[in-house]
């Protein structure tokens, strides 16, 4: 057995800030042996970034400071090399690809000016060499007419071919080792299959060691061979990839394996990894009762009237152009949308950005006034219902946003966000009694009602997307829109919050309209699934058949792009 | 590209009418009647009356408002109360002088701040770095007049190395007078551009591109002086040549101090015999000359910048 | 409870830094200085001769004094309640217009946007100093035209900002929220985005301040300003004849205090910009 490529011993780094010292990788070590994969797995604030930051020595310094451990890259500690032997190093024998392929090229040059500087400064080509060079890679990482390519711009370019460029730059000079941290989370699910299926085979090829960075223990299922599972700054499991996908030991791991909905399982709950483990860190025993799987299409049908009725709706954005800006063309963002939801049921909506999902869920509110159709809702057309009308119907139709951080008015209180829309509609008769309403509701969504004087940021993300819920629910609405509601929460967050969702719609009797690029988060919650692409819904029926039997090529598509971890391991058979 | 600088251009108008209608309000409406002033206490209501004429007041406020725009487009500004000279020939009369110092003091002190906020930018959250931030800013707190008279009156007065003021046309013979002037100016402008320069330099070197170029295994200097430079000059050109109209309005209270006849001097010997036409004409022409440069500055950016689509 | 808690936090950090605390002990003092002499209730008495002409600074006189005998500390004093009036008054003109025409152009766009972006790119069009000076002529001298002109330019960079500033909140997900909510353009505008781009206002009056103080020393040393009572700009203007001979104290009293300022209003500004711009944190 050779000694391994890399090898991190005790690893600890820390962030000294006004504020104090953080501790934000604590005594970590592992190894990644010559040609394989290590996928290091972990949510944000873990330490997995950090941890490859110290490797690549782009830290920020002074602020990081590595008081212990060391890091042996083919037997010769890096953390003891200088600066200039660090840059022979990166780019050369140690590459890394990042998680914002729109802002990690540099916007004023060609993107064959930089992949071939890269291969100008390792391998000192001259300038015609490493344009050559340069086009026979990203000819190899699968970018359409390399050779015109290679006089674009970044953003001339869509973001799954910016990361592809980024991949040619890492691989420029033949590196022993390629980090990948969260190469694919920015990008749309198809897009992500491409590049994940890219790194592999390129890795394949070129015999290189990678060191793999996600949040998603699924997408890692694939492409790993070995996977380090982070948690608060510190390893809690090392193991082979099969082994922590089949018995995985630290409950932590298996929290983070559960609670990600599976296409082809059913389960009423997730289980999230508080059910696993409590805060201390301790591990619990599983009850029963929460692994029970629950199946949508036996469960009692109950033949309810029909809540919303969408026809024929499209909605334009002008297209300005012209010496005089005026516009002079539409652009159909919503085409020709038509379906019927009933009351209590969930419709889901898929499609990758730019679908047009978004703004279909907008225009049904009228927070953007459709172009033609019509939206009926309870029996009453409310295309062009007027301004006081509307205002009555807010109290029954409500939406929650994606972002937790932005959907919050960062300069109100908790209190004042929630009584609100109680002062706007005039309900309840006293300042106090709004308060006892907003009070009942925020312990109802799992925050503790002392909190009521609090600012957002004083909240996590998860937190913030209960207090953007209670919101959505203080005037007690029948129909909600969540919008990408749990798409920017970590995973465990993720499964509690969807938890949350369902356990609220059979209290209040809600319908939802549930909106996501995520296919298993579509198909775990919802009754029936749109799928949406280029402004038109493409494929709608109910969950389970989309999913065993789709129709379309695109939905093929987006159903092959969901890694091998999120499918049941009964439908793999 | 055509059809954005058409675009741009149509946009000039109405703002040139704007500024005229500013300063037709100021001047004509506001001011009043200005003969009372200039024929004194024993003018005669005739002798008024014939001058009022002559200033073309009695025209309706209508053509008086286009005599204005008139103006901002022919560059044709009448003729001085005070001196009765025809104001288009003095201001380019006045032209060269401002010209001979304010553009040296403008390139050098352009230049010497991009390498000041380099270095300041390379050494950023070191000594050195707070120090010359400090300088800046304590720099910009003193008064320019204090500037001028502590300088002149060292430099000229006391060690008598420079003219203490005065003119010769001429190249090299200007030198003498204008070196002081310049170096005050320099001194001047290297705060707030050092500290701008400084800001948007250190706005890039905090993007995620510079990162990746370090991930690549660049150098410090090379990342600063490619990377970082080539996005930094897209709003330091902007900021640069919105300045240059400045230039030609000359330096208002160097020019003052050091008795040097160019534009800035013209304005504040107007200033001091109420001559309206001549502050109204340098008013004009400084706008006009403002807007085409704002518009220069508008073009360069979208040329600098590959992202901005041109439609 | 009820203090909102980011400027707090924002208040918390500034205080910590000994060079902002600094300044702002400065800002208060001369706003202290300012009300007292703007009351009467110091330096009134400041054209009284209380020695010989022009003696130099000692310890009975500490800046010395002027060429009629009088205290050139009372003048400086006096002419920090006109500079400090001056950059009020600036403030106070500016303030509202630039608020409400920047809240109004980035809100509702369209026709709006056009003719406050037209109206504000035209008052940039004329250099500064030509607006001030010809504002002032116009209006004739005296402290009242210099108000005047320095709210006319003033309220320019505040509009443009708040306009951006308020563009990009429109589009943020809390703002839909509250349209979701049944609050109409006015609840929108008011209570949501403009508290939310009140940081701004601060930071740019901050800055704008010694720009109104610097500027009404010129205005005032070229004989447009303040008439019959010591401004630092004509205490500099009074300096420039005596420095020949000799007496340098009447240029540097004037220098001195509104360096003072200034840098402080500078320093200020800067602080202000890093806590409370959430774009610079973490930098």
């Amino acid at each position: 057995m050779t000694s391994p490529l890399l090898s991190v011993k005790n690893l600890v780094v820390e962030f000294h800030t006004s504020e104090g010292i953080t501790r934000a990788v604590n005594d970590v070590s592992f190894d990644i042996p010559q040609g394989k994969t290590i996928g290091i797995v972990g949510e944000s604030g873990s330490g997995k970034s950090v941890t490859s930051l110290a490797v690549m020595g782009l830290l920020q310094k002074p602020a990081a400071r590595i008081p212990q451990g060391e890091v042996f890259f083919n037997g010769v500690d890096i953390l003891k090399c200088n600066d200039d032997q660090m840059r022979d190093l990166r780019g050369n024998q140690i590459s890394m690809i990042f998680q914002e392929p729109m802002t990690s090229l540099n916007p004023v040059f060609k993107v064959g000016d930089q992949i071939a500087e890269a291969l100008r400064i390792h391998k000192k080509m001259t300038y015609k060499q490493a344009w050559d060079r340069t086009v026979e890679l990203m000819n190899e990482v699968g970018i359409p007419n390399p050779a015109a390519s290679a006089h674009k711009y970044p953003h001339e370019m869509s973001g799954g071919q910016k990361q592809r460029v980024m991949i040619a730059m890492a691989i420029s000079c033949d590196p022993k080792l390629l980090i990948a941290d969260e190469p694919t989370t920015a990008l749309d699910v198809t897009i992500q299959k491409q590049v994940l299926d890219l790194l592999f085979k390129l890795q394949q090829n070129h015999k290189m060691s990678m060191m793999f960075i996600t949040h998603d223990l699924g997408v890692i299922g694939d492409i790993a061979d070995d996977v380090v599972v982070m948690y608060r700054s510190n390893v809690v499991e090392k193991n082979n990839a099969k082994d922590i996908f089949h018995s995985p030991k630290h409950p932590y791991s298996r929290g983070l394996l559960a609670c990600r909905p599976k296409l082809g399982e059913n389960p009423r709950r997730l289980l999230t990894v508080s059910d696993f483990m409590n805060e201390a860190g301790e591990e619990i025993k599983i009850t029963v009762e929460k692994t029970t799987v629950f199946d949508k299409e036996t469960a009692p049908q109950k033949d309810s009237q029909i809540l919303l009725e969408v026809k024929n709706l499209v909605t334009q954005f002008p297209v300005k152009g012209g010496i005089f800006g005026r516009t002079i063309d539409h652009f159909k963002a919503v085409d020709n949308v038509s379906f019927t939801l009933k009351k209590g049921k969930t419709l889901g909506l898929v499609g990758e950005s730019g679908c047009g999902k978004t703004t279909l869920g907008r225009t049904i509110l009228r927070l953007i006034e459709p172009a033609s159709g019509q939206i009926i809702y309870n029996g009453q057309d409310i295309t062009n219902v007027h301004a006081e009308e509307l205002r009555l119907l807010r109290r029954k139709m409500q939406i929650i946003f994606q972002d937790p951080y932005s959907s919050l008015n960062p300069r109100m209180t908790v209190s004042e966000i929630l009584t609100e829309p109680l002062n706007i509609h005039n309900v309840g008769n006293s300042k106090k009694e709004r308060i006892d309403m907003a009070r009942t509701l925020i312990e109802r969504v799992g925050l503790k009602a002392n909190q009521m004087n609090r600012y957002p940021h004083e909240f996590s993300g998860g937190q913030r997307q209960r207090i953007c819920i209670a919101r959505a629910l203080m005037l007690r609405p029948e129909f909600v829109i969540c919008d990408e509601s749990v798409s920017a929460l970590d995973v465990s967050i993720q499964a509690q919050v969807l938890n949350l969702l369902l356990d609220l719609q059979e209290e209040f009797g809600l319908t939802y309209i549930f909106i996501s690029h995520d296919l298993s988060v579509v198909n775990f919650i919802a009754d029936e699934v749109g799928v949406m692409y280029a402004g038109k819904i493409i494929e709608l029926d109910k969950a389970s058949k989309i999913y065993l039997n789709p129709k379309e090529e695109y939905t093929k598509a987006l159903l092959s792009a969901i890694p091998k971890g999120l499918v049941s391991t009964s439908l793999l058979v | 590209m055509a059809k954005y600088i058409i675009r741009r251009l149509l946009y000039l108008i109405p703002v040139l009418l704007g500024v005229s209608l500013i300063i037709f309000v100021l001047f004509n409406v506001i001011a009043g009647d200005p003969t009372a002033v200039l024929l004194g206490k024993n003018a005669t209501a005739r002798q008024m009356a014939d001058l009022r004429e002559q200033l073309g007041l009695n025209k309706s406020l209508l053509l008086q408002y286009l005599d204005v725009v008139k103006s901002a487009f022919t560059f044709d500004f009448g003729r001085s109360w005070a001196t009765k000279q025809e104001i288009t020939s003095m201001i380019k009369q006045g032209a060269y002088p401002s010209l001979c110092l304010t553009i040296p003091a403008f390139v050098i002190s352009t230049v010497l701040a991009m390498l000041i906020s380099l270095v300041v930018a390379f050494y950023r959250g070191k000594g050195i770095d707070l120090f010359i931030r400090l300088l800046c800013i304590a720099g910009m707190s003193v008064s320019a007049l204090a500037y001028i008279l502590a300088f002149q009156w060292f430099f000229a007065y006391k060690l008598g190395w420079f003219e203490i003021s005065g003119f010769e046309y001429g190249f090299p013979d200007f030198i003498p007078y204008i070196a002081l002037p310049t170096i005050v100016w320099i001194l001047l402008s290297l705060g707030p551009d050092v500290r701008f320069f400084r800001t948007v330099i250190l706005d890039e070197i905090y993007q995620d591109y510079v990162r990746t170029a370090r991930a690549k295994g660049l150098g410090e200097i090379r990342i600063l002086l490619k990377h970082v430079l080539r996005n930094a000059m897209i709003p330091i050109i902007t900021y640069t040549v919105i300045q240059i109209p400045f230039l030609i309005l000359g330096a208002l209270l160097l020019e003052n101090f050091f008795s040097i006849p160019g534009l800035g001097g013209i304005t504040l010997n107007a200033l001091n015999s109420s001559d309206f036409p001549v502050i109204k004409a340098m008013a004009i022409l400084s706008s006009v000359i403002y807007i085409v440069f704002s518009l220069i500055s508008d073009i360069l950016y979208t040329l600098a910048d590959p992202r901005v689509k041109l439609k | 409870m009820k203090e909102n808690s980011l400027w707090r936090d924002a208040l918390r950090t500034l205080v910590r830094d000994k060079w902002t605390l600094f300044s702002l002990v400065i800002v208060v003092g001369y706003s202290l200085i300012a009300l007292l002499s703007a009351t009467g209730l110091i330096a009134a008495d400041w054209a009284q001769e209380v020695g010989a002409s022009n003696l130099p600074p000692s310890a009975e006189h500490i800046f010395g004094t002027d060429i009629f005998g009088r205290s050139v500390f009372m003048k400086v004093i006096r002419g920090t309640q006109i500079a400090m009036s001056v950059g009020l008054a600036a403030s106070l003109i500016a303030i509202p217009i630039g608020v409400l025409l920047g809240a109004l152009a980035g809100y509702f766009g369209g026709w709006v946007d056009d003719v406050i972006t037209w109206l504000y790119t035209t008052f940039s069009s004329i250099p500064n100093i030509m607006l001030l000076i010809s504002i002032t002529m116009i209006l004739g001298k005296g402290i009242f035209s210099v108000y005047a002109a320095l709210g006319a330019t003033s309220w320019v960079t505040l509009c443009r900002l708040i306009r951006g500033e308020v563009m990009k909140h429109k589009e943020r997900e809390y703002v839909q929220a509250a349209g979701a909510i049944g609050g109409g353009h006015l609840r929108k505008l008011f209570i949501h985005i403009l508290p939310n781009v009140m940081h701004i206002v601060i930071i740019n009056t901050s800055l704008q301040f010694q720009v109104a103080i610097k500027s009404e020393v010129i205005l005032s040393y070229l004989g447009l300003g303040v008439q019959g009572e010591p401004s630092w700009g004509t205490m500099i203007d009074d300096a420039k004849l005596e420095l020949a001979r000799g007496v340098w104290w009447q240029l540097a009293g004037a220098t001195l205090a509104m360096f003072l300022i200034v840098l402080s209003f500078n320093l200020l500004g800067d602080a202000l910009r890093d806590s409370l711009d959430p774009k610079l944190k973490g930098k």
